[in-house]
């Protein structure tokens, strides 16, 4: 297992990984949501020995606590997991016809412009970064990287009232998202 | 226009003298083109190390002597975003790299650090399965 913090600091990330041995890195530049097309997290890829995509982009969860809210059950693709782990053998799955779509024009901006609003942030010029979140927002609005992953770089709480009006505008668009849904996952059941 | 001093962001940041002119254009001298982005101008393209990527306008690439940040950006297929006013150009990944994932499901390659900052690559993996998971804190 590897995991990648999609996030601004090492300290942004320190809590969530105690007691985690597997490496963790960090991608404050969105570089890799960039090139494996990530819109939301978390987001599992099976990559396998020859470095060949063995299941593109699935969101699933490693534990049950998001289940309630998200309608994903970790359990099922946990299985899944673990069998493949053991002899290699991947289930079918939407996958067979894809899965994953190349990022829009868009798509691509959105990520250029968060990228700017992250380094003017960091350099202390919080008001021009705050005018390149929006235009990254208003390029990819359910891309959850750069929509939620911008509200604790502009002092909003990622789980709070914005987050909330976030899932509800996603929920009404059905539900986007670049890739698989997990075993369990109902992608329609608004 | 008068040189300055601007940032280039692209697999990490970097810090360029040149110009952002009123067109749009990342001009800055063809010489410092590998401390910007980690290529260089050849007579067969666009070279980083054994890798040439043939350049179809050259006219469009060098512009009085330096060379267009955005032309470079177009001749790899990559992105590109000037921000004049906050003095930062912006390169995306290659899209050929991430067509390779999503169409052909070739892993694209990576380096990040880890939280250690210790460079870390996925080919350090190579020969195991991985589960590679993107996860966050918001």
């Amino acid at each position: 297992m590897i995991g990648v913090a999609i996030d601004e600091s090492v300290d942004d990330v320190l809590p969530w990984v105690e007691g985690v041995t597997f490496p963790v890195l960090l991608d404050r530049e969105h570089l890799l949501t960039d090139l494996y097309a990530i819109s939301n997290v978390p987001t599992v890829v099976w990559i396998d020995e020859r470095d060949r995509i063995a299941r593109p982009n699935t969101v699933a969860f490693g534990t049950d606590t998001f289940k309630d809210f998200t309608g994903v059950a970790s359990g099922p693709h946990k299985d899944a997991i673990a069998r493949w782990a053991r002899t290699g053998e991947v289930e079918a799955t939407p996958a067979d016809g894809g899965g994953v779509e190349d990022l829009t024009d868009d798509e691509e901006q959105a990520r250029l412009w968060f990228r700017v609003g992250a380094w003017l942030r960091r350099t202390g010029r919080v008001d021009e970064a705050a005018a390149r979140f929006e235009r990254a927002v208003a390029l990819a609005p359910m891309d959850f990287t750069i929509r939620r992953a911008a509200m604790p770089l502009v002092g909003t709480d990622p789980f709070g009232a914005e987050f909330f009006a976030l899932y509800q505008e996603w929920t009404d668009a059905g539900r986007p998202y670049n890739g698989l849904m997990a075993e369990g996952e109902e992608p329609s059941s608004s | 226009m008068a040189a300055t001093t601007f940032a280039v962001l692209a697999e990490d940041e970097r810090s360029v003298e040149g110009r952002l002119d009123a067109d749009g254009r990342a001009l800055i001298a063809l010489d410092d083109l590998p401390a910007a982005l980690g290529w260089e101008l050849r007579p067969e393209g666009l070279c980083r190390g054994d890798v040439c990527v043939p350049v179809r306008d050259r006219t469009g690439l060098e512009v009085d002597g330096a060379v267009d940040l955005v032309a470079v950006g177009a001749a790899l297929d990559r992105p590109v975003v000037v921000d004049a006013e906050a003095g930062v150009v912006a390169f995306g990944a290659h899209r050929a790299e991430r067509r390779r994932g999503v169409a052909e499901h070739e892993a694209p390659p990576f380096t990040l650090p880890d939280l250690e900052g210790n460079p870390r690559s996925l080919a350090e993996w190579h020969t195991k399965r991985k589960l590679l998971i993107a996860f966050a804190s918001w």
